[in-house]
């Protein structure tokens, strides 16, 4: 049999189609209402929040789904001069999934924004419903996040929480050392798994999103192979770099149920337009984004691993379905492909789990080793062992800093950049200068040093 | 004038055939920039084209494009002695884009396939097309990305201290949709450079083959 590259989903039969994405949006309207539950309801119960926040949850969801259905009628009507402009394109979609994406707090403008770019860079430039390559409320969310992701007020709280929980996301929190603390501050595991912990509209219930999930497998709705291997590749993964670090299986179970996993695996990871169509394909595909949704957690300093890593691969699908394709007819071609694939999970969760075995100390970092009138000699733990520096100061300002002794491995960056005179310039302003890029540690590891010796010089 | 239009875009340099798309990508961040390093394209290959020109018929076929190499290479290595003498800041804001010039695909692409098989005025009005049509694309660019992504226009800054004048100007007021920072980032000017694309090649139509 030959793979032949048309536009997806494959089911050449309409009414197939349609049944598909009307089963898709009955199982979104549990993880709604209960939305709704939690970010309208039980804040104006409380006394929280005004009638206005009562529906907020609503009209968010709305919105975007809205702005994404005139984009595209507008786009095919006047644009393309289609006759039927909204036919068998399931418009809705994007802004729909874009929006569970998008947490409470965000503006009405930014919901309308993402939406707009989902649905005309994510879907209609790329030749609409069943021709684009990404997914588009994925593209719509992390447009946001790049842009406005700072200015959103109170993050992922919403009004109730934002009184109750002083704290991040769970997820935001250092994973390994605080880690007990994550899931008291919350409540329990229980709170977890129902729902109750600070999210975006449509990340947090997780038992909803479980049992979605079994009724789309069961009725053959979505692939079922990718979200059960994303799943199992992050538990292995994680399961491998807690024992490293001499966790207990709750650790995995945290990472899983923690952050858009779920959402994103059951509904973005599945999208029939946009993954693989061979089996082995789908497989991969899951083995891949686990492992990039662990790399993204664990190595890099950014948010929404998950989104990115389901972005990435939606990239690679061509080539994962003509391996897929490939190993159809050869066993050994699928049996090496799957023993590396395996090595890959197994081997990054010992490499991730020595890097993050030592994690940096915050509060023993600096330290004052002599002090005199107007001279201090201080060290901060860098990235590679400490840095050892004489700070003088001149009536209340620094003049000049000398490094005695360091041990960076890109010190060359920092003096490229003359990175201690712009920490001098800027001493009263540290939080606004940036960090060299490339040498994200040291230079976080100075202006450390310098906002503490400053200080403690003030007092 | 459509046909005009039409013919503008394709022998553009940027939008029609697709040379020194590196730059374009890297230093748009503001407007000055942008057409700053397009004039010190347009010097170059002036200069480069005139030279290639002039001695086209004793450079052997087999080694033309080391001895290009070497005469764009000297007029670059002018040009940063130059920039670096009278204005430091601008510089350094150009970064290494100012040596890449030598291995800009547009410079050495003219050089091999024009000048070098027509007369010195040919080349130079080549060059000079060449030049200002890729000074115009970046600087569009530029300005779309420097008022999308940080919402400043910058008409003088860098080059202050050698005319004198400090001209940069915040376009919008104050507000929370723009500066974006999607566009100020590399993900953003690949996004504008695409739609650009898209935008001119809807202008001048797509020819049937």
């Amino acid at each position: 049999m030959k793979l032949v590259y048309e536009k997806g989903p494959y089911l050449k039969d309409s009414e197939r189609t349609n049944k598909i994405m009307k089963r898709v949006l009955l199982a979104l309207v549990p993880i709604i209402l209960f939305s709704f539950y939690k970010n309208g309801i039980l804040p104006f119960y409380k006394g929280y929040t005004n009638i206005y926040g009562l529906f907020q949850p609503l009209i968010l969801i709305l919105t975007a789904g809205l702005t994404s259905l005139g984009t595209e009628f507008l786009y095919n009507k006047y644009l393309l001069k289609i006759k039927n402009p909204l036919q068998g394109k399931y418009a809705f979609f994007p802004g729909l999934f874009f929006s569970l994406l998008m947490s409470i707090n965000t503006p009405l403008w930014m919901i309308v924004m993402g939406a707009f770019f989902a649905t005309v860079v994510g879907k209609l430039l790329f030749g609409g419903f069943g021709h684009n390559i990404f997914n588009p409320a994925l593209v719509g969310a992390l447009f946001i996040t790049v842009s406005y992701g700072a200015l959103i007020p109170g993050g992922y709280l919403n009004a109730f929480e934002l009184d109750t929980i002083t704290g991040p996301t769970a997820l935001a929190t250092n994973y390994i050392d605080s880690f007990p603390k994550v899931i008291e501050a919350f409540g329990g595991i229980g709170n977890y798994i129902f729902g109750f912990i600070p999210g975006t509209l449509g990340e947090t219930p997780k038992l909803l999103i479980i049992m979605s999930f079994i009724f789309l497998a069961v009725t053959k709705t979505i692939k079922y192979l990718i979200p059960l291997t994303y799943v199992g590749v992050v538990f292995i993964t994680t399961f491998v770099i807690g024992s490293v670090n001499g966790l207990d299986i709750t650790f995995p179970l945290f990472q899983i149920f923690t952050g858009g996993l779920l959402l994103g695996a059951v509904f973005m990871a599945t999208d029939p337009v946009t993954t693989p169509t061979t089996r082995l394909g789908q497989v991969l595909f899951g083995i891949g984004l686990g492992l990039l949704t662990v790399i993204f957690r664990f190595l890099t300093p950014y948010p929404e691993g998950v989104l990115t890593s389901i972005l990435t691969m939606n990239m690679l699908v061509i080539l994962i379905d003509e391996l897929g394709d490939q190993s159809q007819r050869k066993i050994i071609l699928k049996t090496i492909t799957l023993i590396i694939g395996l090595g890959l999970i197994i081997g990054t969760g010992f490499l991730i789990g020595n890097k993050i075995k030592s994690p940096v100390e915050v509060d023993n970092n600096y330290q004052i080793i002599e002090k005199a009138n107007q001279k201090y000699q201080v060290s901060q733990k860098g990235f590679g062992g400490l840095i050892k520096a004489e700070i003088i100061f001149e009536k209340d300002l620094i003049k000049e800093i000398n490094i005695m002794s360091q041990n960076e491995s890109l010190w060359q960056n920092i003096e490229k950049e003359d990175y201690l005179q712009k920490l001098i310039d800027q001493q009263d302003n540290l939080e606004a200068l940036d960090t060299v890029s490339g040498t994200t540690i040291t230079s976080q590891a100075l202006k450390d040093l310098i906002k503490n010796t400053k200080d403690d010089y003030k007092e | 004038m459509r046909k005009k239009i039409s013919l503008f875009i394709k022998q553009n340099p940027v939008f029609g055939m697709t040379l020194g798309l590196c730059p374009l990508l890297a230093i748009t961040t503001t407007f000055e920039n942008s057409y700053l390093m397009g004039i010190s394209l347009l010097f170059i290959l002036i200069l480069s084209n005139s030279i290639v020109s002039l001695i086209r018929k004793w450079v052997p076929n087999k080694i033309r494009i080391p001895i290009y190499i070497t005469i764009i290479g000297i007029f670059v290595t002018i040009l940063e002695y130059l920039l670096f003498t009278y204005v430091p800041q601008l510089k350094s804001s150009l970064g290494i884009y100012i040596p890449l010039i030598i291995v800009n695909c547009l410079v050495l692409g003219r050089a091999l396939g024009y000048a070098s098989r027509h007369n010195l005025k040919d080349s130079i009005k080549d060059a000079l097309k060449m030049g200002l049509g890729y000074t115009f694309s970046l600087s569009l660019v530029g300005i779309i990305r420097e008022v999308l992504g940080s919402n400043t226009l910058t008409l003088m800054e860098n080059t202050t201290n050698v005319t004198g004048y400090l001209a940069k100007y915040q376009v919008f007021p104050t507000n929370s949709i723009i500066p974006n920072q999607f566009f100020a980032s590399p993900a953003g000017v690949l996004l504008i450079v695409g739609l650009l694309f898209g935008l001119l090649n809807m202008i001048k139509g797509v020819e049937e083959k």
